[in-house]
């Protein structure tokens, strides 16, 4: 691993940010020597974002997108048709920097002088799916948040073109949810399925060429 | 060529016009995905050399091919631009749909964005299986819809009669 | 065709004149718009590109894209890790090994496995020579896009070279499907190192030819010189990556800056950088880039070690809990996996940051003002690969 990158460096970053946001910087992971997340609120998102090119250095785009915390309602949709849906299992789980929503967003770009890179994420509540575009910070932004919108229903405010990137306009639901059904896979059940499921009294070895025609 | 449209056309000149057709395809690259790029090679490459069995690519429209290969994965969105490109292409015509995903959707199988196959729009002649096939495979495919066409009879597929290919 | 009915003679009237109003439609107020694609030879694949005009000039022009939309991060959440690593392949089709890699990479961090030397060895040679294979393939393409044919048949002739050992080694000539957690499916065939090198000294060759051929090409310069100019800060606004940035003057190699478990820092070679960030600058950054592979090739060939090619892992692959970022320089440019796993078979979300994805973003800001052919010289020249930037 780089020895530049130390984790004194990293908690550097942090306390600085800490200073400049105050009490808008909710909560942060460290894993030393390798990766920084920190997590924002929701009125901040785009000053974070102007701090971090200005005055931290992360200079150089990587990406916007989301993430949607909710459980699968369908498993991984290995069951067969003919057994039911199995329902959501357990409580929303979040990552690291921690989470209090379903959906959060969450952006990376990196620091070309000091070889690392910080993602940053932000909550949405569930009632208002938006928040600032970061077009002003990273011009790049802006095909990041249009695939983001589509694909999970965020509203990015400022947005000066948010219509659909990929999918043709009569598309209905926005598939990266989680709720959002495969329906080939319940229509026709996974061919795969005897790979995952465990063997009585042993284990067995997951195929790769599975799922290849 | 009057004799093809009125259904009545000799035994021998049925040979004769489908020799010299099979041996003189205009073939249309519909490249899409990574099956483009081995299209590419068997119809561009010194190696494989598509013209020595008599098919001729990169014609300047569809409208001058007499055979489309679709290859590769074939989306929603892109279904619209594939059902005019068959519509534009002058009858006879012919397709060849080249890769699991045009095939059946292949990998993509439960994609919410990929067609399962391109034959649900056009209907397909010949298929070749394979992830991406191999150059070879689709030079295969195509000697195979050379000998289709051989035993075609022009005055049925005029008159709209069903095919039979014996 | 002599008997045409009248019949006929309508329908293709009204055929031609329905796709003439397709293709060029005539807006007053604002110029002509034209529409390059979705199927166009410059895009290679589907995409299309929406160009308003003022006469021979760019008023502003706008990517559409979605053709080859296939939804690779929803289809993730519902494989296992192993099944991953086969759909990923295809994301990046000229460049298959290369994009296994940083996914195996993150599963591995997570797992806190590590692959034994001899595996992060032939992972190396692979990803160069997955490199080599794409980037050849730039450079008659781009030749091609600027009206010289014969290139093409060059590079699709000599890149086979590169493609039968990548066959020999892995069994697949486009999507090896070779990685595993912890290692590599096999070891090397007897005969290989040799055949590789002996492959090499064919790429080699086949860049001296295109720089005689392309790169000295007075028309290939006029064409490419001063055309689609990106300065670097824009470049990193837009998160551009790879030769597209280094071709604007930024010294940024994630082999050499941010090395992720493989063996870059092992070898001797450099980072090349040119400081127009014209089209020409990035197709020659692309070919000397080409000769740096063969160099790191042969190096590693020479220094090859043994041992086993696989670290112990449970039969049953799961990750734990957690998240991971893992970027390597691939042939397009920066390739990373945002992996989210929960502990279960298979990844609970998997955010995929491509190249071109990033790298084509830049097309509207640099394409205005530019005329129509220089259109085509900026997307041949960004070089993209349509799954690599739909997914």
């Amino acid at each position: 691993m780089d020895a530049v990158a130390t984790d004194a460096e990293r908690e550097q970053i942090v306390a600085d940010l800490r200073d400049r946001l105050g009490d808008a910087l909710v909560g942060f992971h460290i894993r030393p020597g390798d990766d920084l997340w920190v997590r924002v609120t929701r009125d901040v998102w785009q000053e974070a974002g102007m701090i971090a090119r200005d005055h931290l250095g992360f200079r150089a785009f990587e990406f916007v997108s989301a993430i949607d915390w909710l459980p699968s309602p369908f498993g991984k949709g290995e069951d067969s048709s003919l057994d039911p849906i199995p329902q959501v299992a357990g409580d929303i789980v979040t990552g690291y920097a921690g989470g209090d929503t379903r959906f959060q967003v969450f952006a990376r770009a990196h620091s070309l002088s000091q070889h690392m890179g910080i993602t940053l994420k932000v909550d949405l509540p569930d009632d208002d799916l938006s928040v600032a575009t970061w077009i002003p910070v990273f011009a790049g932004a802006n095909w990041h948040e249009r695939e983001a919108r589509e694909m999970f229903g965020i509203t990015f405010v400022g947005h000066p073109h948010p219509v659909n990137i990929y999918l043709p306009g009569q598309f209905e639901g926005h598939p990266l949810r989680k709720d959002f059904p495969l329906l080939s896979r319940h229509v026709k059940p996974w061919p795969g399925i005897v790979d995952i499921e465990p063997l009585p009294g042993g284990s067995s070895e997951p195929s790769s060429e599975e799922g290849e025609a | 060529m009057g004799l093809v449209e009125s259904g009545k056309l000799p035994k021998p000149l049925t040979s004769l016009l489908n020799t010299s057709r099979k041996y003189s395809i205009w073939i249309f690259q519909w490249g899409l995905a990574c099956c483009a790029i081995e299209m590419g090679a068997a119809l561009g490459s010194p190696r494989y050399d598509v013209m020595r069995l008599g098919v001729i690519p990169l014609p300047a429209s569809p409208r001058q091919a007499d055979l489309v290969c679709i290859s590769g994965t074939v989306t929603d969105k892109i279904v619209p631009a594939i059902r005019r490109l068959y519509d534009q292409m002058p009858d006879p015509k012919y397709v060849i749909s080249m890769g699991a995903c045009a095939n059946c959707g292949g990998p993509y199988w439960d994609s919410y964005s990929v067609t399962k196959g391109v034959d649900q729009i056009i209907p397909v002649d010949v298929y070749v299986p394979g992830c991406p096939p191999r150059p070879e495979a689709l030079l295969e495919g195509i000697v195979l819809l050379q000998e289709r066409i051989g035993k075609e009879d022009m005055a049925e597929r005029w008159r709209g009669e069903p095919l039979v290919v014996s | 065709m002599t008997a045409v009915s009248d019949r006929q003679k309508l329908a293709y009237v009204n055929s031609q004149a329905a796709d003439g109003r397709v293709n060029l439609e005539f807006e007053t107020e604002e110029g002509m718009t034209l529409n390059l694609g979705p199927q166009h030879p410059a895009t290679h694949g589907t995409l299309r590109i929406v160009v308003k005009l003022d006469g021979e000039q760019v008023l502003s022009c706008e990517p559409v894209m979605g053709y080859m939309h296939r939804g690779y991060e929803k289809l993730t959440e519902v494989r296992t890790y192993p099944q991953v690593t086969t759909l990923i392949n295809r994301i990046d089709w000229l460049g298959s090994f290369a994009n296994e890699v940083p996914f195996i990479l993150a599963a591995e961090k997570l797992m806190e496995i590590e692959a034994p030397p001899r595996a992060q060895w032939i992972r190396t040679i692979l990803f160069e020579l997955s490199r080599i294979a794409n980037i050849s393939l730039f450079v008659g393409d781009m030749a091609l896009h600027i009206g010289a044919m014969t290139a093409a048949f060059y590079a699709f002739r000599d890149r086979e070279f590169v493609l039968n050992q990548i066959e020999s080694a892995t069994g697949g000539r486009f999507h090896p499907n070779f990685n595993r957690i912890g290692g590599l499916k096999d070891d090397l065939p007897k005969g290989w190192v040799a055949d590789t090198k002996a492959s090499l000294e064919r790429i080699r060759d086949f860049c001296d030819e295109m720089e005689i051929l392309v790169e000295g090409n007075e028309i290939f310069q006029a064409r490419t010189r001063g055309i689609g100019v990106i300065p670097s800060e824009i470049a990193l606004q837009f998160g551009l990556s790879g030769a597209n940035l280094r071709a604007s003057g930024v010294d940024w190699d994630l082999r050499r800056d941010q090395p992720v478990g493989l063996v870059w820092d092992k070898v001797d070679w450099k980072v090349i950088t040119h400081p127009d960030g014209d089209s020409f600058a990035r197709f020659w950054v692309r070919l000397q880039e080409i000769r740096e592979s063969c160099n790191i090739v042969e190096q590693l060939l020479d220094g090859l070690p043994a041992g086993p090619y696989m670290a112990k892992v449970p039969r049953v692959i799961k990750v734990p809990e957690g998240e991971a970022w893992v970027a390597t320089e691939n042939p397009l440019g920066e390739m990373g996996y945002y992996l989210v796993s929960q502990g279960g078979l298979g990844p609970f979300r998997v955010k995929i940051r491509t190249a071109s994805f990033n790298n084509v973003s830049v097309v509207p800001w640099v394409c205005r003002g530019v005329y129509v052919p220089d259109v085509v010289t900026i997307l041949a020249s960004l070089y993209f690969i349509l799954g690599d930037i739909d997914r």
